[in-house]
């Protein structure tokens, strides 16, 4: 256990993205089988549907049965690789694009198949320069070599890949604004249902997977899904991307079998916290998941269901450790304001309440917090959680709701002194 | 397909196939407070103050986009959902200017009754309130108080989806989004009045209406709007009775305030153009109306010019008469019974399309600009006045009539505009707002409409003149 890699099976060398190199360990393998083995796409979505592999976008919802949801007997239906890569703390799908490019288009491929999609998209965060740079390479290259495009590896199956731009809104990583942002609409989400499933891109079913979870694909099916499914734990399959940030020695990216440890990670692992000072908090999975204290990670490890029962999400892996010394109402600060300004402004709770619950905090971490300031805080998270279009509003209330249940007396502190318990420090 | 059994706390109801749970309980006289539905418009699901709960289910659900299942039990009038209205009206009011005592939309706004009727507490914000632009120009008849915008996207969607001009957009995002003409959109929009009335809260303002009147010292009066052979329903603003204060002069207490459309699934939906929007232009250009009898274009009685004009009829050789299609369905069907043997009766359109005027569209404009002329056509036929049938009488009914084309004939002239010359008898009748009636538009669908002034003291109404003649 632990030892097992599906990234991570070769060294970062200046030409480990190229076609060649993935060849060389074994690239497009999966496909070939597949094409060339008159493997069905039922057949597909089985092995996939064995290897009990789930999104890594945020939600963790199984793949092969967001599949299954796919409107019977349409037409048309479409694969979009959702590359937007928008939650702070991650960078994951980042690190995807620039040493294993192909990774991603072979399982965009092997996706569209068992799907059926003809014009397969990927959506990718504009800032991305060199991410951008290496997914146009690797499919000028795929195409050349007819990998992607007109009959795949001489088979019945053609699909295009179309790579679009996103404009670096946190909110077009949402899949139905995501959609509508290919459609060249403003990324605003939309109200479900109808889900994507039904009527996604122009209309059509549609589904919408994130770059690490496609980028596993060619894994499984040339090892099979029962094997991936070896991996990890009992109801989270195989390995993960984790992405380190924060005050921790050796931050970066890493991959592990579901279920590693916490602790592990980040004493072992990253060498622990900066300047060896005691850990003061873990955000567990991305800036928008609620933040654990120490005690809570003591046993913790890295899986679902275990970071659920502890209140809080494994959303998309990126783990941000905080070090003792670090003033929370301050980082409650930056993370409100990340969110007022990521709002779509669409619906009203959330286009109201996150600039309301930004100008509370602000106001707190500037030394002019007044009482009523954390119930109030309290009254406008519990406002927009749930009750908004998007889970944008979810994402911006519950970093609020957590820092005060976790976090209360800082605020108290700054509100009754004017000032930080912690100096107002972030850095260590 | 048989409708769908449900309930709405505790009231058991039925829900058409597709029917959204909003839908199905306004129909049913159940009131589900919503700002950004509209029933004419796509489901936008923004303003999230239709939220309600589904017994059974975690969370909250906005009831305008929340397809009626059978068996399902809707939570509306309870506790958490009173919670969460409250919590949305708080949102709402953040940084909205509640500046209902200078608002044109005061008396009618829906943010206001909410805010009665689920809010009703104090903001709980000490800080600032955002300031957006105020009197945004939206266009040369509409202005903007972005502040007050709740941003429902009425007002978008309508552009995009109704009059098709594409004209506005939310630009911006978060608290800095709001209302803006789209640089691909057009700069004009026939229809873009009705923003103004299907904008819940008071953000859209009239050029025309702006700070002319309360709301609740007028009232509508149903009428039909005379711009096009469609007749749209509309209403007509007059002061109530109640109201009118003699120091406020006259004409403030005889005028048409404004004009709303008027919802009328038959002919118009509940949508009109501009041009009907304007028809208290033409009610309250009094300057241009007919309002006094004239012989020889010498002012006379109403007697006189009645007997000067039967005595012209009785000694004609070859009298003749056109009547007007701007005339309702009962003037025409009494002059036909009175006058219709004695006379040979031709039609005429009173108006054409004007210069710049949109001849005709696919939402609701016709090319026929006069309100009655299906009426007409059915009773007297289509046959135009010609000069060389040799008629030495005409009786004109109706307007915008040149006398030169009539060939010298005598000339009796029941019309509401002062004339272009001097008939020989000049008898000066009521407007369609001075009366009841109804007409038959292109469709033959007859629509009414209600007397909202009274007729000055000198005019008549053209019924009555025929039986005198
Ligand atoms: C505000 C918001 C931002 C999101 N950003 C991303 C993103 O950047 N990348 C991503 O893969 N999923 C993102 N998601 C989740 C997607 O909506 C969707 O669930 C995911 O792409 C599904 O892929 P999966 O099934 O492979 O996990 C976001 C969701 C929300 C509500
Ligand atoms: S929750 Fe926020 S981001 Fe999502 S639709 Fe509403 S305003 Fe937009
Ligand atoms: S101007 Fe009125 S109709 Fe338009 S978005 Fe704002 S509140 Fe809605
Ligand atoms: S469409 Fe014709 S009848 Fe309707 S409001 Fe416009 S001009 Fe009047
Ligand atoms: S009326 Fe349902 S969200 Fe606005």
């Amino acid at each position: 256990m632990n030892g097992h890699r599906v990234f991570f099976t070769f060294d970062i060398t200046e030409d480990c993205h190229t076609l060649d190199a993935y060849k060389k360990r074994g690239g497009y393998e999966a496909l070939a089988k597949v094409l060339k083995d008159g493997l069905q796409p039922a057949d597909v979505q089985a092995e996939v549907a064995a290897s009990g592999l789930r999104g890594r976008g945020g939600a963790g919802f199984p793949t092969a049965t967001k599949w299954s949801f796919l409107a019977k007997n349409s037409p048309v239906y479409y694969l979009v690789c959702n590359a937007d890569e928008g939650e702070p703390g991650t960078f994951k799908d980042r690190w995807i694009f620039e040493h294993t490019p192909h990774n991603l288009i072979e399982g965009m491929v092997l996706a569209s198949y068992a799907i059926n999609s003809r014009h397969s998209f990927i959506y990718i965060r504009g800032e991305f320069d060199l991410s951008y740079k290496r997914l146009m390479t690797a499919l000028k290259e795929a195409y050349a070599a007819g990998l992607v495009g007109k009959n795949i590896m001489g088979s019945d199956f053609s699909c295009d890949i179309i790579v679009q731009q996103g404009g670096g809104a946190y909110v077009c990583g949402e899949e139905s604004s995501l959609l509508s942002s290919i459609e060249g609409k403003k990324g605003y989400p939309k109200n479900k249902p109808p889900f994507p499933a039904v009527k996604g891109l122009f209309q059509a079913p549609t589904c919408v997977n994130n770059v690490e979870t496609l980028s596993v694909l060619p894994w499984i099916l040339r090892n099979g899904g029962a094997k991936y499914a070896e991996y990890g734990t009992e109801k989270n399959k195989g390995t993960r991307l984790f992405g380190i940030s924060g005050h921790v020695k050796r931050p970066g990216m890493y991959e592990r079998e579901v279920g590693y440890p916490y602790k592990k990670m980040i004493y072992e692992d990253c060498g622990g916290i900066l300047g060896d000072k005691a850990l003061k908090a873990v955000i567990p999975g991305g800036n928008s998941t609620p933040i654990l204290k120490p005690e809570q990670i003591e046993n913790l490890t890295m899986d679902i269901e275990a970071v659920a029962a502890q209140g809080s999400m494994l959303g998309s892996g990126g783990v941000i450790v905080i070090a003792e010394g670090t003033c929370i109402p301050t980082l409650l600060q930056v993370m409100t304001r990340f969110y007022a300004h990521e709002s779509c402004g669409q619906c009203t709770p959330c286009r109201e309440g996150t600039t309301w619950m930004n100008q509370i905090v602000t106001r707190i971490a500037k030394g002019q917090g007044k009482a009523g300031d954390i119930e109030n805080l309290e009254r406008i998270a519990k406002g927009i959680m749930g009750n908004t279009v998007c889970a944008l509003g979810a994402a911006a209330a519950m970093p609020v709701q957590s820092y005060l249940k976790q976090f209360r007396h800082e605020f108290e502190y700054f509100i009754e002194h004017g000032r930080s318990m912690c100096d107002g420090r972030l850095e260590i | 397909m048989s409708n769908i059994e449900f309930s709405i706390d505790d009231k058991k109801l039925e829900a058409l196939p597709g029917e959204t749970v909003l839908k199905a309980a306004l129909r049913n006289g159940i009131d589900i407070p919503y700002l950004c539905y509209h029933p004419c418009l796509s489901i936008a699901g923004n303003c999230r103050i239709c939220l309600v709960r589904i017994k059974g289910r975690p969370g909250f659900h906005p009831s305008c986009n929340l397809p009626v299942a059978p068996g399902m039990e809707i939570e509306s009038d309870c506790e958490d959902v009173s919670a969460v209205r409250k919590n949305v009206m708080q949102f709402i009011t953040l940084n909205h200017p509640v500046d209902c005592p200078v608002c044109d939309k005061a008396g009618e706004c829906k943010l206001q009754n909410y805010h009665f009727k689920y809010n009703g507490s104090a903001s709980l914000s000490i800080d600032a309130k955002k300031h957006k632009p105020k009197f945004y120009d939206v266009n040369e008849r509409i202005l903007l108080d972005a502040e007050r915008c709740i941003l429902c996207s009425r007002c978008v969607r309508f552009t995009h989806e109704i009059s098709k001009s594409g004209m506005l957009g939310i630009t911006e995002r978060g608290q800095q989004s709001r209302v803006e003409h789209l640089e691909s959109g057009a700069a004009k929009d026939d229809y873009s009045d009705n923003i103004i009335q299907n904008c819940p809260v008071g953000a859209l303002l009239s050029r025309d209406f702006l700070y002319k009147s309360r709301v609740w010292y007028l009232e509508p009066v149903a009428s039909v709007c005379n711009g096009c052979a469609r007749g749209c329903s509309v209403d007509v603003w007059r002061r109530k009775h109640h109201w009118k204060v003699r120091a406020l002069g006259s004409e403030k207490n005889r005028m048409a305030y404004r004009i709303t459309a008027k919802q009328n699934d038959d002919i118009n939906g509940r949508w009109i153009c501009n041009k009907g929007f304007d028809l208290n232009k033409q009610i309250n250009d009094f300057a241009s109306r007919a309002t006094k009898p004239a012989i020889g274009g010498m002012d006379a009685t109403c007697q006189d010019a009645l007997s000067e004009a039967r005595k012209l009829i009785f000694e004609a050789k070859k009298p003749a008469a056109i009547v007007s299609a701007h005339a309702s369905n009962e003037e025409l069907e009494a002059f036909k019974k009175t006058l219709g043997s004695r006379v040979e009766v031709y039609v005429r359109k009173d108006y054409e399309p004007a210069a710049g005027e949109v001849v005709e569209d696919e939402l609701l404009i016709k090319a026929d600009k006069n309100p009655n002329s299906t009426k007409v056509e059915e009773l007297f036929g289509k046959e135009s006045f010609s000069a060389a049938a040799g008629h030495d009488l005409v009786l004109v009914w109706g307007d915008n009539v040149e006398y030169s084309a009539l060939s010298g004939a005598k000339i009796i002239h029941l019309a509401t505009q002062k004339p272009n010359g001097n008939p020989d008898v000049l008898i000066p009748i009521s407007t369609q707002f001075e009366r009841k009636g109804s007409y038959t538009n292109f469709e033959g669908k007859v629509n009414r409409f209600e007397q909202v002034f009274d007729k000055p003291e000198l005019v008549l109404h053209a019924s009555d003149v025929f039986g005198r003649l």
